[in-house]
């Protein structure tokens, strides 16, 4: 009894052992193929190499949008070790399969006690993680908040896009699609979002600068799903036929295929978050503007400022650094999809 | 445990081949000025040489000047005038790391032993991700409430009834309505899942217009629950090991657990011997619920906040400890300890990731293959069992 059980236990064992071993080969493989750094060696200083280990924490693993920021971090680290003489930079990808906080929380403080020396994260939600941050902070690891910031965890610069101005900027090219006039519906998810919050802020605040346009009704949906999302914009255009502009602060809907029909007929469309999915509306010549953040830029950035801060004790002349919007039209829909490629790694 | 050993035993050998430096932080006097000297012994300002051809930093402050070599400086920060070095150490095992999975362990592990009831049953309780999330958000609105330096014996007592009633009330639910109705509690506790996450997302929206709260008196958070003691954060644990012992001994020394192990083995025998079936399951939940509650609770003391996402999918992860740990999915078998064991496992699984600096995509299909073998191996034992009868 007593031999099938330690029979039992230790074949359990090994087979734990042997799945993480064989992610571990996996993964440094995997590190090779991308050109990051495959030495498992975590030392800061060896007489001739100094080794950057920093983690990366987005919001969730399945996102298009991080996939690019985790490209974006695997080519910047590559691209630093090749230019730094005698430094090598790894990235450690660190993300929950889907939003947690609570998870996010528990990275930042084993990725601390591994030993990484910085640490880059999109956090889900600020006031969850702002003790670990600080607590990363105050054990002299470098901390970059990309696309959602926490500005009260002591972190050294957050890098994105201001989401008021962002709401704007969607106003402005709806605006110039409605030439001035109509009807405008905003389409926002969980109005409880403080970024979602903001954004609309922005659009209701921007749409108040033309004369034509008369009003600017907010719709919001939960949850925040494509078929949801859909489902709500053919609603509201129905009961409201005269609606002649949507501002779309996030791009749910367009993450579905025919989300706009009996809308784009009689509505010009403006969205954030030019992705795969909704690329296609813009050649359909169903969404006229997408308006992007720097999906690649959030992974790229950040490692940028942590190696510039780690090696040469450089701060960004700001701790707000605010991207630029990318925008895309029918005329450049094309040459935008190509660069998803590259950041989903299909090159 | 000797699972969790034997893992233990190769991620120790992996750390002390692979130390990770620790951090030893010295803060210089706000008008110490600091110097960098290279290799020529040429004076450059912050920010004008690169880290690896400093030789020397030059602290000139009231005291006089101090030279440290540059290679026992791991950073300087020139903006908090303070200068990382660092000690090497295991990085796998050492306090710091050991504690940690022990306290990412807690939450799931508590709910565990809740939820190893449920499993003795043959019930199942789906819910608990749910529960915690609401009863997180609930309390999280009454700490919220409190002044920011309202002191440990109201915070504390007002915290914990709070989640824990919260909790108790959704587990008596999920019991009375599984019985009462005489419904699968897989179907009841699926209801109970959508509606509390729904509730967890629309208190907060409607009440406080925002996705999370925080905000809480620091004496129920870095005074209590997140109060650092000897380097390390017990607390969580120590609850941990609390509930680990109340349910070994429910379940192992009280009539009511003998009566938990009897409906789990056979339900019809169990009623005709006279055990009042109903209100044990009806129990049984309302503990687990309790459990969840209680679990909420230190998440709110550890991380000082709640988020309507709380909790969002770690019936799964519950579910996997109590598995892992032991319990059968039939009913009549399962142990608290084994539950926490589980719990302990996952983390392990989770910090070996970190430790091997496993890209983390990994991660679900290292976890969900463990969970398989566990099952695949309890079942080869209980069909070796039959066999011999």
């Amino acid at each position: 009894m007593t031999t099938r059980r330690a029979w039992l236990i230790s074949s359990y064992s090994l087979s734990i052992g042997a799945l993480l071993l064989a992610s571990g080969c996996s993964n440094n493989s995997g590190e090779n193929a991308e050109g990051s750094q495959s030495s498992s060696s975590t030392s800061t200083n060896t007489d001739d190499e100094t080794v950057y280990r920093i983690g990366l924490i987005a919001k969730s693993n399945s996102n298009p949008p991080f996939q690019a920021a985790k490209t974006g971090a695997m080519d910047a680290a590559q691209r630093l070790s090749d230019e730094l003489d005698g430094v090598t930079v790894e990235v450690l990808w660190q993300t929950p399969p889907q939003e947690d906080a609570q998870m996010q929380a528990q990275y930042v403080e084993q990725l601390v006690a591994s030993g990484v020396h910085g640490i880059a994260i999109s956090c889900t939600d600020a006031n969850l993680l702002t003790s670990a941050l600080k607590a990363a902070v105050d054990k002299g690891v470098v901390v970059v908040t990309f696309d959602s910031d926490a500005p009260e965890s002591g972190r050294m610069a957050y890098y994105g896009v201001d989401d008021k101005e962002a709401g704007k900027e969607v106003m402005r090219q709806l605006a110039d699609q409605m030439g001035g006039e109509g009807k405008v519906a905003i389409l926002t998810g969980n109005p409880a979002a403080s970024n979602l919050q903001k954004r609309v802020e922005g659009v209701i605040e921007q749409a108040g600068e033309y004369e034509g346009i008369t009003d600017a009704t907010v719709y919001s949906f939960m949850p925040e799903t494509a078929t949801e999302a859909a489902a709500k914009m053919q609603q509201v255009q129905s009961a409201n036929p005269d609606i002649t502009g949507w501002a779309l602060v996030g791009g749910w809907p367009l993450y579905t295929d025919n989300a706009l029909d009996g809308i784009y007929e009689s509505a010009k469309v403006v969205s954030m978050d030019p992705l795969p999915l909704p690329l296609e509306y813009v050649k359909k010549g169903q969404v006229q503007v997408l308006v992007g953040q720097p999906y690649y830029g959030w992974g790229e950035k950040s490692v940028e400022m942590i190696i510039d801060k780690l090696e040469y004790n450089r701060s960004p002349e700001s701790e707000l650094i605010f991207a630029d919007f990318d925008i895309v039209t029918d005329e450049n829909v094309d040459e935008y999809g190509e660069n998803w490629k590259t950041w989903l790694g299909e090159d | 445990m000797l699972v969790i050993i034997l893992m233990m035993a190769v991620l120790s050998v992996y750390g002390a081949l692979n130390k990770v430096p620790e951090a030893i932080k010295t803060q210089l006097a706000p008008d110490a000025q600091v110097i960098l000297l290279d290799a020529q012994g040429d004076e450059h300002q912050i920010g004008e040489i690169a880290k690896r051809n400093i030789a020397q930093y030059r602290v000139i402050d009231t005291d006089g000047t101090t030279s440290y070599d540059a290679r026992t400086i791991d950073r300087f920060d020139a903006e908090t005038n303070t200068i990382y070095q660092s000690r090497m150490k295991n990085k796998f095992f050492n306090a710091s790391n050991l504690f940690l999975i022990l306290k990412d362990s807690s939450f799931f592990a508590i709910m565990a032993v809740g939820m190893t009831g449920v499993i003795i049953l043959a019930g199942i309780d789906l819910s608990v991700g749910s529960i915690y999330g609401l009863s997180a958000i609930v309390g999280a609105m009454a700490l919220s409430a409190l002044p920011a330096d309202a002191s440990l014996l109201i915070a504390l007592p007002i915290g914990l009834a709070v989640c824990i009633a919260v909790g108790t009330m959704c587990g008596l639910a999920n019991g009375a309505m599984s019985v009462g109705l005489r419904v699968h509690p897989f179907v009841i506790t699926l209801g109970m899942m959508a509606a509390l996450r729904g509730l967890t997302v629309v208190l907060p929206q409607e009440l406080f217009s925002t996705q999370s709260i925080g905000g809480f008196p620091t004496s129920f958070t870095s005074g209590f629950f997140k109060a650092k003691i000897m380097g390390v954060y017990p607390v969580p644990v120590i609850v941990m090991a609390l509930v680990a012992i109340a349910g070994w001994f429910v379940l192992s020394r009280t009539v009511f657990g003998r009566r938990i192990f009897a409906i789990g083995g056979n339900e019809t025998a169990a009623q005709y011997a006279g055990i009042p079936v109903g209100k044990v399951k009806i129990l049984v939940y309302t503990i687990t619920g309790a459990l969840c509650g209680l679990s909420a609770c230190i998440y709110l003391g550890y991380l000082g906040a709640a988020e309507t996402n709380a909790g969002n999918a770690y019936e799964l992860q519950v579910i996997a400890a109590t598995v892992i740990g032991g319990a059968s999915l039939m009913g009549g078998r399962g142990t608290a300890l084994g539950a926490v064991l589980g719990a302990i496992i996952i983390q392990l699984i989770n910090n070996a990731m970190v430790i091997f600096s496993v890209d983390q995509s990994y991660n679900q299909i290292v976890m969900g293959a463990a969970i398989i073998i566990a099952v695949v191996i309890d079942q080869t034992k209980q069909r070796v069992q039959a066999r011999r009868g």
